[in-house]
């Protein structure tokens, strides 16, 4: 798995590349834990190049959309293909996380 | 597949002749079991606990891709097991910590999700099985049989709502893995395991040792 990060005017867009599975959780964990603790609380995760989750992965998403709630921020997420959006709909994580089919979409509501 | 089994004739010497032949089958086994069920039974109807435990058998088993290694399931209890050449197989989470690590990670998301509506806690046993044996006597049905398989299920009894009982064999296998991949030896949800634990359980000759992670 890989991340990406890039910064626009109205959030940081942090890529996900690959299978985000138990092996590299913690690199997002870190990567969305150090933007949130520097006050980048504004974030879009782009989704549309992983193509795994599990559980492991999606804990460290509620994670940080608590955190960010918590911190009046905005946490958006755009991109899923259909198996991870099948995965988000069984997790119950569709109706309380704002998710965009594209990243265009998704700039457009920060 | 299954071993099927079924000799009409109480003395086979066929019969004796396949068992001996029936190899061992080692992997990981999982006893899962969803809290408060019955009592929600008798507070609402059917499409109240029918969705939650829906809901929550879902959310165990597809959220980690276990779909295709459910044994059985009775009422609100289920068994999988994962052997090694399948676990060695996975693209993703093919080792013992990839499977702790999910386990632990589905409960926390029952126990923290922002809706509690939807969901049930549950508890959750997890012993590395050696002594197992893939056979069933059920023709068209899969099954796995052994002391270990047994265990798993003792395990149970030291489980409440939230909590993973892992087996010291597991424990160790997990740790080896941990080695094997360079990371310290309390990453993760072992930051959170128990001191060694060691019990009788009923039926087990042997006393046996265990762990306890409580998902907060």
């Amino acid at each position: 798995m890989e991340l990406s990060e890039q910064k626009t005017p109205q959030c940081t867009i942090v890529g996900i590349i690959g299978r985000l599975d138990t092996t590299n959780y913690s690199l997002l964990e870190k990567k969305l834990m150090d933007l949130i603790d520097n006050q980048q609380t504004h974030i879009l995760v782009e989704c549309s190049k992983m193509d795994y989750v599990s559980s492991s992965g999606l804990r460290i998403l509620l994670m940080a959309l608590k955190k960010i709630t918590l911190a009046k921020g905005k946490f958006v997420l755009c991109g899923l293909q259909e198996n991870i959006r099948e995965i988000f709909e069984i997790s119950g994580f569709t109706n309380i996380f704002e998710i965009c089919g594209s990243k265009e979409d998704a700039l457009l509501v920060f | 597949m299954a071993y099927y089994l079924h000799y009409k004739d109480p003395n086979s010497p066929e019969m004796i002749r396949t068992l001996e032949s029936i190899p061992k089958c080692p992997g990981t086994c999982f006893f899962m079991d969803i809290n408060k069920s019955t009592d929600i039974k008798y507070q609402g109807g059917l499409p109240d606990w029918g969705r939650k435990l829906n809901n929550t058998f879902n959310d165990l088993l597809y959220a980690n891709h276990f779909q295709n290694n459910i044994v059985k399931g009775i009422g609100d209890e289920m068994m999988l097991f994962i052997t090694d050449d399948e676990l060695k197989r996975k693209p993703s989470n093919n080792t013992y910590f990839g499977l702790l690590e999910d386990i632990y990670a589905a409960l926390f998301l029952i126990r923290n999700h922002p809706n509690p509506d939807l969901f049930l806690n549950c508890k959750v046993a997890i012993h590395y099985c050696t002594e197992v044996y893939n056979i069933t006597f059920f023709e068209g049905a899969n099954d796995y049989y052994g002391s270990d398989i047994d265990l798993t299920a003792r395990l149970m009894t030291k489980g409440i709502e939230n909590r993973i009982v892992l087996s010291e064999t597991f424990y160790h296998q997990v740790k080896h893995d941990l080695k094997t991949l360079g990371l310290p030896s309390d990453t993760g949800c072992l930051q959170k395991v128990s001191k060694r634990l060691i019990t009788n359980f009923k039926g087990v000759p042997k006393s046996k040792a265990y762990r306890i992670i409580d998902v907060q």
